[in-house]
């Protein structure tokens, strides 16, 4: 039974750990602000959402996994947010006002 | 604890029933957040009361009781294609990033949207900043532009398809 | 798992360290902004990660605050950039 976890949550969080490399890349290679914005906010959600899916097998209580998916929650719609805001901002000094 | 002008009812137009409705389940759903965060203990009782009253009547002045009916199973299905969708986009941008040959045709699109400014109009903002390869950069009177990846894909299709999910789920008036 | 999870965690704070390289050269605002949503995200991983490797159920907190502060410092910060700009409306008209 602890075998299935431990499988579970290595393979989540590898898989988170690719993405935050993606995100990474993305943010090197991408030309300009608003392609590295959907490089920053896209791929690094998607590798918390996948940390948080490969700890909550190893998570103490009832409690502490929700407060984890908890988490997760709050900063997907921190990403989803403030993408946009910044996004607005950079279109406003693209055009030099 | 409490805010400058009193607590003078804010919504009129909402009938009294509705809105202590709506005030009890808000309160329902701080308190199993704070049960989720703090823990269960006796000891927490008066400092509990305190934190959801505040976070209820924050919540009632920020965002009004609304109106419209809502389906449980409109908003389920609008929580599973969110979730589906920004995996999708992780997916999209990795594959980007890690390709040789750096596939990226940025631009902008703009997406005429149905929504009344305001409070819906920025929900919908917001669902949709986690479509694959769009974020939204501004509005201009009716539309909302959009930053794309890749001008190519179907992204004004995908923007009307979340629009009727998000109407059947929250606004169904 | 905890040798896994602790490289896990070198791992993404390496990410961080090069993302935050990335963006130190970026030419505007809107780059710096950025920085604070890469600590956030990662940060946040990090601890997490860290937390359940080393068995400090506090870290957890920890990172559940990150989220919040992140979250804050980032719409302060762009929505004081942006009353500088007139266009949309609503939300910079009361700096005119």
């Amino acid at each position: 039974m602890s075998l299935a976890r431990d499988v579970m949550t290595i393979a989540a969080v590898s898989a988170g750990a690719f993405f935050f490399l993606a995100g990474t890349v993305g943010l090197l290679r991408f030309p300009d602000t608003l392609t590295r914005l959907h490089a920053l906010t896209k791929a690094d959600n998607l590798g918390l959402g996948l940390v948080v899916l490969g700890l909550l097998p190893q998570a103490a209580s009832l409690r502490d996994g929700l407060k984890l998916v908890g988490i997760w929650l709050l900063g997907l719609l921190a990403g989803a947010t403030v993408s946009q805001l910044i996004a607005r901002a950079a279109r406003h000094g693209q055009l030099n006002r | 604890m409490r805010g400058p002008s009193g607590k003078r009812d804010a919504h009129t137009g909402v009938g009294v029933g509705a809105s202590w409705r709506s005030a009890a389940s808000r309160a329902a759903w701080f308190l199993c957040l704070w049960l989720v965060l703090a823990g269960a203990s006796l000891d927490d009782i008066p400092a509990a009361t305190i934190a959801v009253a505040t976070a209820t009547w924050t919540s009632l002045r920020l965002l009004e009781p609304g109106t419209s009916r809502r389906s449980p199973r409109a908003i389920l299905r609008l929580a599973l294609l969110f979730l589906y969708q920004s995996i999708v986009a992780g997916v999209d941008v990795a594959r980007r990033a890690l390709d040789p040959g750096l596939p990226l045709r940025p631009g902008f699109v703009a997406y005429p949207t149905r929504l009344p400014r305001g409070l819906r109009r920025n929900v919908f903002a917001t669902l949709t900043s986690l479509l694959p390869g769009t974020v939204p950069a501004g509005e201009e009177e009716a539309q909302l532009l959009y930053h794309c990846l890749d001008v190519d894909q179907p992204v004004i299709a995908e923007l009307d398809q979340e629009e009727a999910a998000l109407a059947r789920a929250l606004y169904n008036d | 798992m905890t040798e896994f999870l602790t490289v896990a965690v070198g791992f993404i704070l390496a990410m961080l360290a090069l993302g935050l390289l990335s963006i130190l050269r970026g030419p505007g605002d809107a780059d710096r902004v950025m920085a604070t949503q890469l600590i956030g995200t990662g940060g946040i991983a990090t601890l997490l990660l860290l937390g359940t490797a080393a068995s400090i159920p506090a870290a957890i907190d920890v990172a559940l605050t990150l989220a919040l502060l992140a979250t804050f410092t980032s719409i302060a910060f762009v929505k004081k950039g942006l009353s500088r700009f007139a266009a949309d409306g609503t939300a910079s008209t009361e700096d005119e």
